[in-house]
C-alpha cells in the first residue's frame, strides 16, 4: 500500500457511521498507549498489515506560488519504512544496548480530533487525527512534537490494522535531537 | 583577542575544554573562522536554473545562494540594508528578485537593489542605489559541483583551501556524470557545540562499535562484527588528516556495507571501478570503493558509502541545527539511488539508527561543561599518535587503522592556527607538523 506524501480531506468525504468511528477511536488511542508502554513487538506483530507503508515526508519552507508538491523528491522522508524496516527500527531497540534508552525515556502520545471516511478501497478507511506527543529524558532534557496524521485502516479477521500512515510534523526544523519514536 | 595559544596542546592531541562552551571563544570562531573559512553552501544540482535559489547560512548570517542568468552563481546577505529585515523566507524556490516585507526595496537575483518604493516622491532621487545592494559573499566558487562560499576577499582560492582533500575527494567527485545532492535537507537541532560532530565524524572510528553497538546488530550488515568491539582489524583502514584542518577515516571494500541490501551497489561499484582505476589509479579506485567519515573544515561532514552529507550549522555555543542530504552518483539509475536515500534516512536521518546514537553524546559531551571546575580540564584525542606519519604515496598525515585520531588532531591544529587571527599568508608559510616517520 503506498501512503500519501501530503494530507488532504478529499472533496466529497463518505464519513464513517457512528460505530466505525468509535472503533477507529478505540484503534488509534489504544495504539497510543501501546506505544507508551513500549509494547513495541506486540505493535508490531498485532496492530499493522505486512504490506504498511509508514512515511514522514520532509517539508520545506517555500512561497505560496511555489506549487512543487511536497515530497517528490525521493530524498524527503525521515521515515520511509515498510514492514521490515519497522522490524529493524524495533529490534533494535531489543538488543538492550541502546545507551539513550537507558535509563528509559518517558513519551506519552496524546491523540485528538479523530475523524473518518471510507477509502476508495472497499472495506477501509482514512483516519485523520492530530497529535502531541511529550518525552521527556535524562534530568531535564524535554522536548514536544506536534502533527497530524492520516491512517489507512484496514479491516483483518474482524479487527482494524494500519495499514498505512502519513505522518506530517509541524517543525521545519525537527526540535528534537531525533525523531526515533513511532507516531 | 581571546588569546588561544594554550587552548590546543601537543600538536592538536590536547585541548581546552572550554573552547565547547565559553561565549567568548565562540564569538572569536565566528570572526577567524566562519567568517574567513570557505563554507559549505550548495550543490549546484540544487540550483540548476536561471532564479533558482536557496538559502542558508555561514557561521550565524543568513545567506542566500542564487543562479543568474549567465549561469554562474552568486551569494549575498539576507538581510536588507536598509533597515535588517530578512528578505528571503523560502528554503528554496525560483525568483526574478527578492522583495523586502517591510518597505518593499527590490533586490536582483545578484543581490543588488533593484527598485525602492517611493523613489522619487520620498528619496528625491537622491538614493545611490549601488551602496545599498545586499552584502555579498566576497567569493563564491565551485569544486566540481560543490559550491563554497566566504567571506574574506583574501582567502586562498577553493582548490587551495582544500588542498590535498580535493584529491582524495575526487574519489567520488571524478565519477562520469558527476554526483548530486538529495534534498530536500532534513533539519533538526542539538543542543551540542559544532565541533563535537564534526570531530565524529573527521575521526572518530572508536565509537562505531560501542555506541552504534544495537545498530549494527540491528541492521545484519558486514559490519555487524564490529558491535561491541568484537572484531577490529588495524589493516582494515586508515585515517588521513589534510593540511587545512580536513581529513577522514576509510575502511576498505565497506562503500556499500551498511546498506541491509546492498546487492545493487556493490554492482555499480563493480561496473564502475574499472573506469575509476583508469582514471585516478589504483590507490583511488580503492578508495572509491571504501567507506569514509570525513570531514571538510570548518563544518561540514559526509560518509562516503552511507551516503549522508551534513552541515553542523552553529546557533551560539551549545546549540547547532543538523541538515542531512543524500550524495549519489548522478548515473545511478533510479530504483539505486532510492535504496541510497532509503539506507541514508534509516541511518543517518532524523530518525537514523546510527544517528539518534550519536546525538545523544553530542549533547552530553558539550553539556558537561557547564561545570565551573570540569570546564578548567583538558579533553585528549592522543590515539595512534605515535604511529601516525607520511606515506609514499598518499598525501597529509596518514594513521594507522580506522580507530585513531589523525584527523581529529589535523582539524584542532587548524582551528587554533585560524583562531590565532594570523593571515592566511602568515599561515601558510608557517612550518606544518610533521611527524618523521614513515608509514607503510
Amino acid at each position: 500500500m503506498n501512503a500519501p506524501t501530503q494530507i488532504k480531506t478529499p472533496a466529497n468525504p463518505r464519513y464513517v457511521d457512528r460505530d466505525t468511528l468509535f472503533e477507529v477511536e478505540r484503534f488509534l488511542i489504544r495504539e497510543a498507549r501501546m506505544l507508551d508502554e513500549e509494547r513495541f513487538r506486540e505493535w508490531w506483530q498485532t496492530q499493522l498489515t505486512e504490506d504498511i507503508h509508514y512515511v514522514l515526508p520532509v517539508r520545506e519552507i517555500r512561497m505560496r506560488a511555489d506549487k512543487k508538491p511536497v515530497g517528490s523528491n525521493p530524498g524527503a522522508f525521515v521515515f520511509n519504512d515498510n514492514y521490515a524496516m519497522l522490524d529493524m527500527r524495533i529490534r533494535r531497540l531489543e538488543t538492550g544496548l541502546v545507551w539513550m534508552e537507558d535509563p528509559q525515556n518517558y513519551i506519552r502520545r496524546f491523540v485528538s480530533n479523530i475523524d473518518a471516511a471510507w477509502a476508495d478501497v472497499d472495506g477501509e478507511v482514512d483516519a485523520w487525527s492530530n497529535f502531541i506527543v511529550y518525552r521527556n529524558r535524562r534530568q531535564r532534557d524535554e522536548t514536544v512534537v506536534w502533527g497530524t496524521k492520516q491512517c489507512r485502516l484496514r479491516k483483518v479477521d474482524g479487527q482494524w490494522k494500519l495499514a498505512g500512515r502519513t505522518i506530517l510534523v509541524d517543525q521545519r526544523v525537527v526540535l528534537d535531537k531525533n525523531l526515533y519514536f513511532f507516531l | 583577542m581571546k588569546d588561544v595559544t594554550k587552548l590546543i596542546l601537543e600538536d592538536g592531541a590536547v585541548q581546552d575544554r572550554r573552547i565547547y562552551w565559553d561565549q567568548d571563544i565562540y564569538e572569536q570562531e565566528l570572526e577567524q573562522i566562519f567568517a574567513r573559512a570557505w563554507q559549505f553552501l550548495a550543490h549546484e544540482s540544487q540550483i540548476p536554473n536561471a532564479g533558482d535559489f536557496i538559502t542558508t547560512r555561514m557561521g550565524e548570517d543568513n545567506v542566500i545562494v542564487a543562479r543568474q542568468p549567465d549561469g554562474k552563481i552568486k551569494a549575498f546577505i539576507n538581510s536588507c540594508p536598509h533597515r535588517g529585515n530578512v528578505v528571503c523566507h523560502a528554503d528554496t524556490g525560483n525568483a526574478r528578485a527578492f522583495t523586502c516585507a517591510y518597505h518593499g526595496w527590490a533586490f536582483g537575483l545578484d543581490g543588488e537593489l533593484a527598485t525602492v518604493p517611493l523613489e522619487h516622491d520620498a528619496y528625491y532621487d537622491a538614493i545611490e542605489r549601488p551602496r545599498y545592494a545586499m552584502h555579498p559573499v566576497a567569493k563564491v566558487e565551485s569544486y566540481k559541483g560543490l559550491v563554497f562560499g566566504t567571506f574574506d576577499a583574501g582567502a586562498p582560492s577553493l582548490r587551495d583551501y582544500l588542498g590535498d582533500m580535493a584529491w582524495y575527494m575526487d574519489t567520488f567527485l571524478d565519477v562520469p556524470g558527476g554526483i548530486e545532492l538529495l534534498g530536500p535537507p532534513m533539519k533538526s537541532i542539538l543542543n551540542c557545540n559544532w565541533k563535537v560532530p564534526v570531530e565524529n565524524f573527521i575521526a572518530d572510528g572508536y565509537h562505531v562499535g560501542w555506541a552504534h553497538a544495537a545498530a549494527l546488530k540491528a541492521i545484519e550488515s558486514p559490519l555487524s562484527p564490529l558491535a561491541g568491539n568484537q572484531a577490529y582489524d588495524v589493516n582494515s583502514g586508515l585515517q588521513v588528516a589534510t593540511r587545512g584542518g580536513h581529513g577522514f577515516g576509510v575502511i576498505w571494500d565497506a562503500a556499500a556495507a551498511i546498506h541491509p541490501d546492498g546487492g545493487a551497489y556493490r554492482e555499480w561499484l563493480a561496473k564502475r571501478t574499472p573506469i575509476m582505476r583508469e582514471r585516478l589509479g589504483e590507490w583511488r579506485s580503492r578508495f572509491y570503493n571504501g567507506h569514509w567519515d570525513a570531514s571538510i573544515f570548518p563544518n561540514c561532514s559526509f560518509l562516503y558509502g552511507t551516503n549522508t552529507w551534513k552541515l553542523w550549522l552553529p546557533m551560539g555555543p551549545h546549540n547547532i541545527e543538523v541538515w542531512t542530504w543524500t550524495l549519489v552518483e548522478k548515473d545511478m539509475p533510479a530504483e539505486l539511488k532510492q535504496m541510497m536515500v532509503a539506507t541514508n534516512m534509516m541511518t543517518f536521518g532524523t530518525a537514523g539508527m546510527l544517528e539518534t546514537d550519536d546525538g545523544e553524546n553530542m549533547e552530553q559531551c558539550t553539556g558537561s561543561n557547564r561545570g565551573w571546575v570540569t570546564r578548567r580540564g583538558k579533553l585528549y584525542s592522543g590515539m595512534g599518535q605515535v604511529r601516525e606519519g607520511v606515506h609514499a604515496e598518499l598525501p597529509g598525515i596518514v594513521g594507522k587503522g580506522i580507530v585513531c585520531e589523525t584527523s581529529n588532531r589535523g582539524f584542532y591544529r587548524r582551528w587554533a592556527e585560524l583562531m590565532s587571527g594570523r593571515s592566511w599568508e602568515e599561515i601558510s608559510r608557517e612550518p606544518h607538523y610533521a611527524p618523521n616517520r614513515e608509514v607503510a
